[in-house]
C-alpha cells in the first residue's frame, strides 16, 4: 500500500514512517499542508493520514480540497481533541475516519488497512464461516464441529462483525464503533469482557482458538 | 388565588421605591393644595365675617330713634315690609310684648331665638349675624345672612372636589404607571443579575430608549457582563490552549517510551519502568483530552446538532455493552421496565450516550463488589429522568456539590482509577441539554437523576 503521512511533528512522523514502512506499505512523509496538497493530488495513494493541526493549510481544508478536487483517496486525521464535534466536523469534510492523539500503533494500522480496503472488503455472503464454525446470519444460527452454540444478540453480533471482517484485525475502538455506534473510550473494559464471554462459547470447549489477540492492536478472526 | 397572587403582586408594588416615590409625591402634593386652600378660605371668612358686621352697623345705625315704641315699632314695620327675610331680617320688641318687623325674635340668655313671622316670611337655612340694641325702651334686633358664606364654602368644596381630586387621582394613576412600567425594568434588571450570578454570562438587559438612571444601570450591567464574559472565554481558551498545546509533547513523549521500549527485553526491570511511563503518560493523555472534550461541550457547538434522541435505546444499549464488564468485577447492572415506546429527547445521541456511560462507569469504580446498579426513566410533565442509583456508600450530602467540580476525588477514592473528570463531563453534557443533573440519597448508595426536558409537542404518557 502507499501511504501518505502529513504531520508537521517530526517525532510523531516517525514513528508513523517507520511502523508502516516495517508493516511493508511505502510512504511519503510531508509537514506542511500546502505541500500535502499538490503531493496527494497527483501520485496515487492508498490512505492519507492527516494531521488536523498543520502548517500552510490545516487538516480539514486540505482534506475539503481534495474532496472538491474529487481525490477520494481515503483520509485519516489524526486529532488532539477527539470530541464529538471533531468527528462531525472530520467527516464533513470528507474524512474517512479519525484517531485521536496519542494512539498506539497498531489501532493506526487497523484503521488504515480497514479504510484502504474498504469496498471489498466487508464479507457480504449468506453464510459465514471460519475454520469448522459456521454461522447463518438469516437463521440466527451459529454451529461449530458441527455442534450448535447458543448466543447473547450482543455475542452474535459480535461474531459477525469478526467473521465479516475475516482475516483484518479489528480495535476496541472500532469494534465499539461498529456494535454499538460509540464513537468514545470506555474507561471500563467493556469490549475486552465481551470477547472473553463470546470465547467461553465458541473456543474454550474446543481445540483450536479462532478469535486471536493482536497484541497491541486488537481481535482477528483467521481462516 | 388569583385573589392572594394580586394582593401579594401589590404587597410587591408597594415595596418598590418607584411607588413608594410616587405616594410621597401624591402625599406632598395634597398637603401643599390643601394649605393654600385652607388659607384662602381662612381669608375670604374673615373678609365675609366683616362685610356682614360692618353692613349691620349701617342699619343699625340707619334707623333713627323715636322714644314712642309704638311708632318705632310702626317705623320698623315699614321699613321691613320691603326687605326680604331670607336676605335681613329686622325686628323690634317693645317692652310691652309687641314684636313688629318681617320676623320674630326674642333674646333668650344671651342668644337670639329667630322664628318666621308666616308662612310667607321664609327665613335662610344658612342662618344669620345679630345686631342687637335697646331702643325707644325696646329691643332692635337685626339680622345679616350668612348665605354669602355659604356660598363661599360651596365654592371652595366645588373647587376641592373639582380640582384636588381629580388631579389626585390622575397623579396616583400615573404615578402608579410609571411605577409598573420601571418595576418592570426593575425586575429585567433583577432577573439579569441572577442570571449572571448563576454563572450565565450571556445574560444581557434589554435596552430602553430613554436615558434615564435604570437605562445607565443596565447599561453598566450589559458592560459588567460582557467583560466577564470576555475574560471568561478568554480564560476558557487559554486553558483549552494550554491542555492542546501540551498534547502534543505528551504524544513525542509517548513515542519515545514506545521506541524505547521497543529495545529493551521483556522481563527486565527496564522494560517494567518502560510499561510505567507509557501508562502514566496515556493517563496524562487522557486527562487533557477529557479536559479539552468538555470544553468543547461547554462551547456548545453540538446543540445545533441536536435531533430526536431515543432514551430508551439508549439505555437499553449500555446497560447492554456494560452488563458483562460490570458482572466481571461483581457487580449487577440492571434495568428497570422500561416503556414500550421510544422515550424521545432532543439531544445529540454520541453526548448522551456517553453521559449514560460515565453515570455508569462512575457507579462501578465507585462501589464494593456485590453492589448493584440499576438504570431507568421516570417521568414527570415536564420531564423525562434518567436516573442511575447503585447501593453502595453513597457520597456525603456535604461533598455532592464537590463531586461535579473538574478533577475533584473524595478521599477514599484516590486509590480507585478514574481521573475525577467522568462527573463534571457528564454536568457538562446534561447542561448542554438543559437537563438538571442532581445527586441523591438512594439510602444506601448515590443516585444520579438527570432530568430532561420534554421535547417541544411531546405527548409522552408516564408508565
Amino acid at each position: 500500500m502507499k501511504v501518505l503521512v502529513i504531520e508537521d511533528d517530526q517525532t510523531t512522523a516517525d514513528y508513523i514512517v517507520k511502523g508502516l514502512r516495517q508493516e511493508g506499505h511505502i510512504v511519503d512523509q510531508v509537514a506542511n499542508g500546502r505541500e500535502a496538497l499538490g503531493q496527494s493530488m497527483n501520485a496515487g495513494y492508498d490512505a492519507l493520514v492527516v494531521d488536523r493541526m498543520l502548517p500552510g493549510l490545516d487538516g480539514l481544508s486540505l482534506v475539503k480540497a481534495l474532496r472538491a478536487a474529487k481525490v477520494t483517496t481515503p483520509a485519516i486525521f489524526l486529532t488532539t481533541v477527539g470530541g464529538v464535534d471533531d468527528r462531525i466536523e472530520g467527516l464533513q469534510s470528507g474524512g474517512d475516519d479519525y484517531l485521536v492523539k496519542p494512539f498506539v500503533f497498531g489501532e493506526l494500522l487497523a484503521r488504515i488497512q480497514a479504510l484502504a480496503r474498504r469496498p471489498a472488503a466487508i464479507i457480504q455472503e449468506s453464510v459465514l464461516s471460519a475454520d469448522n464454525l459456521s454461522m447463518d446470519p438469516g437463521r440466527r444460527k451459529v454451529t461449530r464441529a458441527g455442534r450448535e452454540i447458543d448466543l447473547l444478540p450482543r455475542e452474535f453480533a459480535l461474531l459477525e462483525h469478526l467473521l465479516r471482517h475475516k482475516g483484518r484485525v479489528q480495535t476496541r475502538t472500532m469494534l465499539l464503533e461498529a456494535l454499538w455506534d460509540i464513537s468514545f473510550d470506555p474507561q471500563t473494559n467493556v469490549v475486552e469482557t465481551h470477547i472473553s464471554r463470546l470465547r467461553a462459547k465458541i473456543d474454550k470447549p474446543f481445540e483450536k482458538e479462532l478469535i486471536e489477540t493482536v497484541r497491541g492492536a486488537g481481535y482477528r478472526i483467521n481462516d | 388565588m388569583t385573589n392572594t397572587m394580586g394582593l401579594a403582586r401589590i404587597r410587591h408594588l408597594l415595596r418598590s421605591s418607584q411607588v413608594r416615590l410616587a405616594l410621597g409625591l401624591v402625599a406632598v402634593f395634597v398637603i401643599v393644595n390643601f394649605a393654600t386652600l385652607g388659607f384662602a378660605w381662612l381669608q375670604l371668612l374673615s373678609k365675609s365675617e366683616d362685610q356682614i358686621n360692618l353692613t349691620l352697623e349701617q342699619q343699625v345705625a340707619r334707623l333713627s330713634e323715636t322714644n314712642d315704641p309704638g311708632t318705632f315699632g310702626a317705623l320698623i314695620e315699614t321699613e321691613a315690609a320691603d326687605v326680604d327675610p331670607k336676605q335681613r331680617v329686622i325686628v323690634f320688641n317693645t317692652p310691652d310684648g309687641r314684636s313688629f318687623g318681617n320676623a320674630r325674635a326674642e333674646m333668650r340668655s344671651g342668644e337670639v331665638d329667630l322664628r318666621a313671622r308666616d308662612a310667607s316670611g321664609e327665613l335662610s337655612d344658612d342662618g344669620y349675624s345679630f345686631r342687637t340694641k335697646a331702643m325707644a325702651s325696646g329691643v332692635l334686633i337685626v339680622g345679616e345672612s350668612r348665605s354669602s358664606i355659604s356660598d363661599l364654602r360651596e365654592t371652595f368644596v366645588g373647587l376641592l372636589s373639582f380640582a384636588i381630586f381629580p388631579t389626585l387621582l390622575i397623579s396616583l394613576g400615573a404615578g402608579v404607571w410609571m411605577a409598573l412600567v420601571s418595576a418592570r425594568r426593575v425586575r429585567h434588571i433583577e432577573s439579569t443579575l441572577a442570571q449572571l450570578t448563576r454563572g450565565d454570562l450571556s445574560a444581557r438587559v434589554p435596552s430602553a430608549d430613554h436615558n434615564d438612571d435604570l437605562s445607565r444601570i443596565g447599561a453598566g450591567i450589559n458592560r459588567m457582563g460582557a467583560s466577564q464574559e470576555a475574560s471568561m472565554s478568554a480564560l476558557r481558551q487559554v486553558s483549552t490552549d494550554i491542555a492542546h498545546d501540551l498534547k502534543t509533547p505528551i504524544q513525542r513523549i509517548f513515542v519515545l517510551l514506545k521506541n524505547l521500549r521497543a529495545g529493551i527485553a521483556k522481563g527486565t526491570p527496564e522494560a517494567d519502568l518502560a510499561d510505567r511511563a507509557l501508562t502514566e503518560t496515556e493517563r496524562a493523555a487522557a486527562v487533557f483530552q477529557s479536559l479539552l472534550v468538555i470544553a468543547q461541550i461547554e462551547g456548545g457547538s453540538a446543540k445545533s446538532r441536536f435531533d430526536a434522541v431515543d432514551l430508551r435505546q439508549i439505555v437499553s444499549t449500555f446497560v447492554d455493552i456494560y452488563e458483562p464488564a460490570a458482572e466481571e468485577g461483581g457487580h449487577r447492572l440492571t434495568m428497570d421496565m422500561l416503556p414500550q415506546t421510544p422515550v424521545i429527547v432532543c439531544g445529540d445521541k454520541t453526548l448522551l450516550g456517553q453521559l449514560t456511560a460515565n453515570l455508569i462507569e462512575n457507579a462501578l469504580r465507585h462501589t464494593p463488589a456485590e453492589s448493584s446498579i440499576s438504570l431507568g426513566l421516570a417521568f414527570n410533565p415536564q420531564e423525562i429522568v434518567l436516573r442511575v442509583a447503585d447501593n453502595g456508600p453513597g457520597i456525603p450530602e456535604g461533598e455532592r456539590d464537590n463531586v461535579l467540580r473538574r478533577l475533584y476525588r473524595l478521599e477514599r477514592s484516590r486509590t480507585t482509577t478514574g481521573n475525577g473528570l467522568g462527573l463534571s463531563h457528564a454536568l457538562a453534557i446534561a447542561e448542554l441539554h438543559e437537563a438538571r443533573l442532581r445527586l441523591l440519597d438512594n439510602s444506601p448508595g448515590l443516585c444520579v437523576e438527570v432530568a430532561l426536558p420534554r421535547s417541544a409537542g411531546d405527548q409522552q404518557q408516564s408508565i
